[in-house]
């Protein structure tokens, strides 16, 4: 139970990395941007390929990957989003959905269809009462938890967080004060991308990495940001981790229902709420 | 009461062609094509064509992005499959069975997502369109034998029998039709303008005193129920189905097709059905990944070309007609 429930806390972990974009575009903007799991997967190709360049250095690899992402996901947010932006949101959904079927596409032809394995970089273990728990794990939750409180610092001190706290409230009366909100979005935009490509490479050691990757933690994704509230940071800490740990627990008893519960909890949880987006 | 009212299929305008002529003109157009391209492409098609259909009702007319339309296709499939096996082997019959099991499951699921709108009910959709996968790979396993698939055991019923290329192809001709025949009286109908109003200002409609919920709810519940047909008749078609047909990777297939052919409008959901099939058909025998080009197609589409094909052909012609107009005024100066 206990190896669950540290299971749970690592996938919820990972979850709020990814989600933490997704909230923040589609509280501001009100756009799904399916190119979020594009990036997810692109960066952790490129982490593989750096890991490979320069065997042994996880971090570097990391900040190496994370680096190259900045100009990706600026190019998908000056020239896809930006452009749809504010004339329809159907179409800037769709057009992020492109991106993805492109970036996927690209990863297939770069990186073949095979999935590729990471190796578990601190490879230690401790035990807690029988239980042998992987050091790396409780490092990816402690990841999440210093990034969950240093986003919220950020988000309170900083004139983009300022911004972005008001513009998740209300953007077109940010804008009427004369703002230059497409400025911050972007770089909200960009770190949220950014955090989606960290939570994608400290995933990798767990899982796999494979072209197709994007796909349940995209959708699993989607579900937290439902059931946290759509734009509502905080809420999405907590049900991101909520849901990691129902995962791990449903995993528990019957491994292949694990994705399908927290859709369950996803559409109890519209039955119940009057008001979604 | 207003629901029966608003049903009461009464055309507006005197304009436009009678529906019998439009059918005349697409029955022609397959029958032409046919010889073009191989039969049972066409056939396939032609499914894929009413598939196709059903989304632009729901996307095109009500305005509402479904990321997961391929859930009812799948569901009408396999209740269709699951029926002649194991109730009754009558073709018919178990295509029955697919429309209104797909219906149900509609009717079921309607209630939760109508009332989202924009990007909460795409995604509420495909997350819903992956737990049917899930159900067919996993949890009814022992029924649909998973990713293995399963053969129907629809026998012939009278002169109905679908091992027959020519007796499949005017059936499935004939079905496409008459949804056609159905969704042209269904969307000129008050309850189509009701549901484009909709789709232009929802509060708007709901000052006037309608219950949106219910006509969205309506739409959805139509909406599914022909895509289950669509999935029905693919079943009689195939004869074998295997859980490749609920991918969800595939809800993009509908979406793209609509809009090469032109939200909206019932011939563009049949000419982006046919397009999109060709382009697919001919990229996937040459080139091994070819899903790009579709995502650079959507993304020229959203850009630059947002009415699609039949938009594109309406703005020529309101071109032409706009020309002749200035040469009338032209010659009524000099």
């Amino acid at each position: 139970m206990v190896e669950s429930l540290v299971y749970g806390f690592t996938l919820g972990a990972i979850l709020y990395l990814f989600s933490i974009g997704l909230s923040l575009t589609f509280g501001t903007m009100k756009i799904i941007n399916f190119a979020h799991g594009m990036a997810y997967t692109l960066g952790v190709y490129f982490f593989i390929t750096f890991l490979r360049v320069f065997p042994g250095t996880f971090c570097i690899s990391t900040l190496l990957a994370v680096l190259c992402m900045i100009p990706v996901a600026y190019i998908v947010e000056r020239f896809v989003i930006r452009r749809l932006y504010g004339e329809s949101l159907d179409y800037a959904i769709i057009a992020t959905y492109a991106v993805l079927l492109i970036g996927t596409d690209f990863i297939k032809f770069v990186w073949g269809n095979v999935p590729q394995q990471v190796r578990d970089p601190v490879g230690l273990s401790v035990s807690i009462s029988d239980f042998m728990i992987p050091v790396y794990r409780l490092i990816i939750i402690a990841v999440a938890v210093i990034l969950f409180a240093g986003l919220n610092i950020l988000l309170r001190t900083t004139m983009t967080g300022k911004i972005v706290v008001a513009a998740l409230e209300d953007a077109d009366g940010v804008r009427c004060l004369g703002v230059n909100v497409n400025k911050h979005f972007s770089i909200v935009f960009i770190f949220g991308t950014l955090l989606a490509v960290l939570g994608g490479i400290l995933y990798a050691p767990i899982s796999a990495a494979d072209p197709y990757m994007w796909l349940s933690i995209l959708l699993i994704s989607f579900a937290v940001v439902i059931v946290g509230g759509m734009g509502n940071l905080n809420g999405t800490f907590v049900s991101a981790f909520v849901l990691g740990i129902t995962m791990a627990i449903t995993g528990r008893f019957w491994s292949q229902a694990a994705d399908t519960v927290v859709f369950v909890v996803m559409a109890i949880v519209l039955i119940f709420r009057r008001r979604v987006a | 009461m207003d629901i029966l009212r608003a049903l009461g299929f009464r055309t507006y305008g005197k304009k436009a062609l009678p529906v019998y002529k439009e059918i005349c003109v697409l029955t022609v157009f397959f029958l032409v094509l046919t010889p073009i391209i191989h039969m049972y492409r066409i056939t396939d098609f032609m499914i894929f064509c009413i598939y196709v259909m059903s989304f632009d009702l729901l996307y095109g007319y009500l305005g509402l992005l479904s990321f997961g339309h391929v859930l009812y296709l799948g569901a009408g499939v396999y209740i269709s499959v699951l029926f002649s096996i194991y109730i009754n082997s009558n073709p018919l019959l178990s295509l029955l069975a697919g429309t209104l099991g797909g219906g149900i499951v509609a009717a079921t699921l309607g209630l939760i997502v109508v009332k989202l709108d924009g990007a909460s009910f795409a995604l509420v959709n495909l997350a819903f369109s992956q737990i049917g996968y899930f159900l067919v790979t996993s949890t009814f396993q022992r029924l649909t034998h998973g990713t293995d698939g399963i053969s129907s055991r629809v026998e012939a019923w009278g002169f109905l029998n679908f091992s027959d290329e020519y007796i499949t192809f005017s059936f499935i001709l004939i079905s496409m039709l008459l949804v056609f025949y159905f969704l042209r009286k269904l969307t000129s109908s008050p309850f189509g303008v009701l549901i484009r109003s909709i789709k232009e200002n929802e509060t708007r409609v709901t000052f006037l005193g309608y219950n949106t919920f219910l006509y969205k709810w309506i739409t959805f519940l139509v909406a599914g129920t022909i895509a289950s047909f669509a999935g029905g008749i693919y079943t009689l078609y195939v004869q074998y189905v295997s859980p490749t047909v609920l991918n969800p990777l595939d809800n993009i297939d509908p979406i793209l097709a609509v809009l090469i052919g032109g939200a909206g409008n019932l011939y563009g959901a049949i000419a982006g059905g046919l397009l999109f099939m060709m382009m697919k058909d001919w990229l996937s025998s040459h080139f091994a990944v070819w899903q790009w080009v579709l995502g650079i197609m959507l993304l020229i589409i959203s850009f630059w070309f947002r009415h699609g094909f039949t938009g594109f052909v309406m703005a020529i012609r309101n071109y032409q007609r706009k020309k002749a107009v200035t040469y009338d005024q032209d010659g009524a100066q000099g």
